[in-house]
């Protein structure tokens, strides 16, 4: 870094550590972008990267450890957003934050808008300049009186962005576009970044999260990765990065020990999937035996993740049959109750939203499926609840073992375990888990992919749809890759990157 | 402002359990034994019932001759009656997370419904009842075809139908008081058991059979879970509207049974006083989330609720303030409660 010291960087992080509760989701990073540089922060889910936007622009509170400057400016820790705004740190968000009813200039002006005179009334003259400046400085085209709604989805990026620079000097400020171009398609992708780069090369500088590996790797000037919280890579040049590469250093190289199952044989299918379509969905034909472990993935986005969803009648499809045993559920009339009893139960991604209610306690979260079938209509014991939440605490290792607490008192990994007890209470024959160790710390995540294996040889079938590759690789006895075309193919691998080529190769395929 | 109240129990092999708490910029950090912990939550449970007893010695200790009188207490719990029944009818639909604006009107529909049927059309009391009831339920349905079936907010369609209700129990009733004369009518409410009418134990009843079915009933739960998550309570099979036309419907009748029992004891109503019923009943419910089961709508916090507001009420009119006391103490008794439970609530919480 000894020469760098000539041009101050215009984002220098160091120690930058952040826990919520017990769980340390950062420790000790840095990063360092200069100015006039597209620097690219990659991850996994729930490696920190949103984390590490959220404390940069005053969301979350950094620890007081953290050092951040900006053009050699050091903030106060923890950064206020005022202060970070004033800095010249600016967030596109994934959703871009635009209103479809209100101008191209309205939008841009939204949160600074000009104003005048003794009631503060809006400058619409000055209001419509400034927006016509920022989008100068893009070289866009775009009317600033266009109504929002009007505009193609690279033309939005570019408002958005256009309000980013709004109150920056021209060639200074660090935009950080938070998953800000995933709704671009190849073309408007390549239009954005040409925008981008006319941007760039003025001195501003943008910090890129996204999870296309490959719009990263072609885009960017330097990458820095994160792994658990950590550092794994820091401001590596991204032309001497491949795709392999980057995989492997978010992952991690060590393959995670989990033992391999001894059945692998394909005993005769319990549960038959034909002809389910919607939207993006055309027409998915599977099926899985007794005591299988099925993986499911696909392109993030891609459609695949409302698999679990409509095989369990928390969605309806527009067609599609599934069977399972020798009863038939039409996937297109179907409700959840209807799916639970022919033994079907959902663990769903969404914790806090889906999942459980984390205003309520263990018990009460465990037995609320099993309410009407353990119990009467007229007296539920709460004798069973504690007897059945018991074994599952030890079973899953839930900790602490204490059924009157409240779910948003566990941490991540323990939550994710009573919502899995809670859907194994009632006995499944078919148990779909969405991304079940997402956002969990690694010891839980050992013990629920065990816990899976353990399901599966009573012989459950478990449909684990997922894009943790690793975990896939790792737990499933067969994978089927989700295409861009809207069908599932088998691979037969243990090996994640396979799996990944596999993803990758069949979104590009379309 | 960030408020960091995420409270994540460390799940090292450690038995002792370390909370962390931060409060507003304060940060605080024990160690507490379970010991400890138990004494404090009792504490927290019950906080309310130790204020309620505090103050009715206040009272009495200040006023020993008015206050401490057998009529006292016959006026505190003599009196509540109709109160108790709102409540729980507030509760019914508070707790799946619904509003219900129009419970005092409903109940008004049918404390007019009563006399006009029975006094001045002669019809049988026991049709009249009926009918009454009837037309709570057809209240009932109304909110939840707006509210469930349309998908408008419940606030807005029960202040609506709140105030269009009034409306038509003013027209049925020519905007002037209605009053119906049956003795036997009358002792549906007023018969004395121990020196208390028998409405008071209709009220304890009523709070009992809720209690029982939310604690101890799947289809209580189900309502917790509607009232706490409801896409969680959808993906565990309960079929989430339904419970919410269920908690209109059964909101409905109890406001309308507690209309019938102001009409008993009261002999007779007069339309424009129902929406004086509103704000209490809620006041009460919001109170009694702050106690037995702190952070939660429960019937007994509920009853509790009522009780606390009433010797409140009564003290202070007994020290010689009147008229205006009722509306300030209800006023600044729901603000304060709802305050007072989001403190208790944050604080169970983190214990």
């Amino acid at each position: 870094m000894g020469e760098g010291r000539r041009i101050l960087p215009r984002l220098e992080v160091h120690n930058l550590a952040k826990s919520f509760g017990s769980t340390q989701v950062l420790r000790d990073v840095s990063i360092v972008v200069q100015p006039g540089e597209i620097h690219g922060l990659v991850g996994e889910n729930g490696s920190g990267k949103s984390t590490l936007v959220k404390l940069l622009t005053g969301y979350h509170t950094c620890e007081k450890s953290a050092s951040i400057s900006v053009d050699g400016n050091q903030l106060a820790v923890p950064v206020h957003w005022q202060q970070a705004h004033a800095a010249g740190i600016s967030v596109v968000h994934q959703d871009l934050g635009l209103i479809d009813d209100l101008s191209v200039a309205e939008n841009i002006g939204v949160g600074g808008y000009r104003t005048r005179g003794l009631f503060r009334t809006i400058d619409w003259r000055r209001q419509k300049e400034v927006a016509a400046s920022a989008l100068e400085r893009l070289a866009s085209s775009i009317d600033p009186m266009a109504n929002v709604g009007s505009l193609s989805a690279s033309e939005r990026a570019e408002v958005a962005v256009a309000r980013a620079l709004r109150d920056h000097k021209l060639g200074t400020g660090l935009i950080i576009l938070d998953e800000s171009t995933r709704s671009l398609s190849r073309d408007e992708l390549i239009r954005f970044y040409d925008m981008l780069n006319e941007v760039v090369n003025q001195g501003t500088s943008v910090l890129l999260v996204s999870h296309s590996l490959e719009e990263v790797l072609t885009q960017t000037h330097k990458v820095t990765l994160l792994r658990d919280g950590c550092l794994v890579g820091s401001g590596l040049s991204s032309s001497e990065l491949t795709e392999r590469e980057v995989v492997q250093l978010m992952l991690g190289k060590e393959v995670r020990a989990l033992s391999i199952r001894s059945q692998t044989a394909r005993q005769d299918a319990v549960v038959t999937v034909s002809g389910l379509s919607i939207g993006n969905i055309k027409d998915i034909h599977f099926s899985a035996g007794r005591g299988e472990v099925v993986g499911i993935t696909g392109l993030p986005g891609s459609g695949f993740e409302r698999l679990p969803y409509l095989l369990s009648g928390a969605q309806k499809a527009t067609s599609g049959m599934i069977q399972i045993n020798r009863e038939t559920v039409d996937l297109s009339k179907t409700s959840v109750s209807r799916c639970l009893r022919a033994g079907i139960a959902l663990v769903p991604e969404r914790r806090e939203l889906d999942g459980l209610a984390f205003e309520l306690s263990m018990r009460e979260n465990f037995s609320l499926p099993t309410l009407r079938s353990r119990g009467r209509w007229w007296f539920v014991s709460k004798r069973w609840q504690e007897e059945d939440l018991e074994r599952m605490t030890s079973d899953l290792g839930i900790r602490p073992p204490n059924s009157s607490l409240l779910i948003k008192q566990l941490s991540g990994g323990n939550q994710q375990k009573v919502l899995m007890a809670k859907w194994l209470s009632v006995g499944p024959k078919l148990l779909i888990l969405h991304e079940p160790t997402q956002a969990v710390d690694v010891g839980a995540k050992q013990d629920i992919l065990r816990q899976i294996h353990k399901v599966a040889d009573t012989g459950v079938c478990v449909l684990v749809v997922s894009t943790d590759v690793m975990d896939l690789a790792s737990v499933c006895d067969r994978v089927l890759v989700f295409s861009g075309a809207g069908h599932l193919s088998e691979i037969e691998t243990r090996s994640g990157d396979e799996i990944l080529e596999m993803i990758y190769a069949g979104a590009r395929a379309v | 402002m960030l408020i960091e109240s995420e409270t994540m129990i460390e799940n090292s092999e450690s038995i002792a359990m370390t909370t962390k708490f931060k409060v507003v910029g304060e940060a605080v950090r024990r160690i507490r034994t379970t010991g400890v912990m138990r004494q404090r939550t009792f504490l927290s449970k019950y906080a309310l019932l130790l204020v309620w007893i505090v103050m009715a010695l206040f009272f009495y200790l200040s006023m020993p001759g008015k206050f401490g009188q057998w009529a006292t207490v016959q006026s505190i719990f003599g009196s509540q009656e109709v109160l108790v029944f709102l409540g729980i009818s507030a509760l019914t639909t508070l707790s799946v997370g619904e509003f219900d604006l129009s419970i005092a009107s409903i109940m008004g529909i049918s404390a007019t419904m009563i006399p006009v049927l029975a006094g001045l059309d002669h019809v049988n009391i026991v049709l009249a009842c009926v009918l009454a009831i009837l037309a709570s339920l057809a209240c009932g349905l109304l909110n939840a075809f707006f509210v469930v079936k349309v998908g408008v907010s419940s606030l807005i369609v029960t202040l609506g139908t709140g105030t269009f209700l009034i409306g038509v129990a003013m027209w049925i009733s020519d905007s002037s008081s209605v009053a119906v004369t049956n003795v036997a009518f009358s002792k549906v409410a007023l018969y004395s058991i121990l020196g208390l009418p028998v409405s008071f134990y209709y009220g304890l009843v009523l709070v009992g059979a809720f209690a029982y079915v939310s604690l101890w009933t799947p289809i209580g739960r189900h309502m917790l879970f509607v009232g706490s998550n409801r896409e969680v309570a959808r993906l565990a099979g309960i079929q989430v509207d339904r419970v919410r036309v269920g908690s209109y419907l059964v909101a409905s009748v109890i406001a309308g049974l507690g209309g019938l029992l102001l009409v008993s004891t009261t002999g007779g109503f007069n339309a424009s006083g129902a929406p004086n019923y509103l704000l209490p009943a809620l006041a009460a419910v919001f109170l009694g989330s702050a106690v037995v089961q702190p952070g939660r709508f429960n019937p007994i916090g509920t009853l509790i609720g009522i009780y606390f507001l009433e010797t409140g009420i009564l003290g202070l009119e007994l020290f010689g303030y009147s008229g205006w006391v009722q509306d300030a103490f209800y006023g600044a008794g729901l603000v304060v409660s709802v305050a007072i439970a989001s403190v208790v609530r944050k604080t169970v919480s983190k214990g």
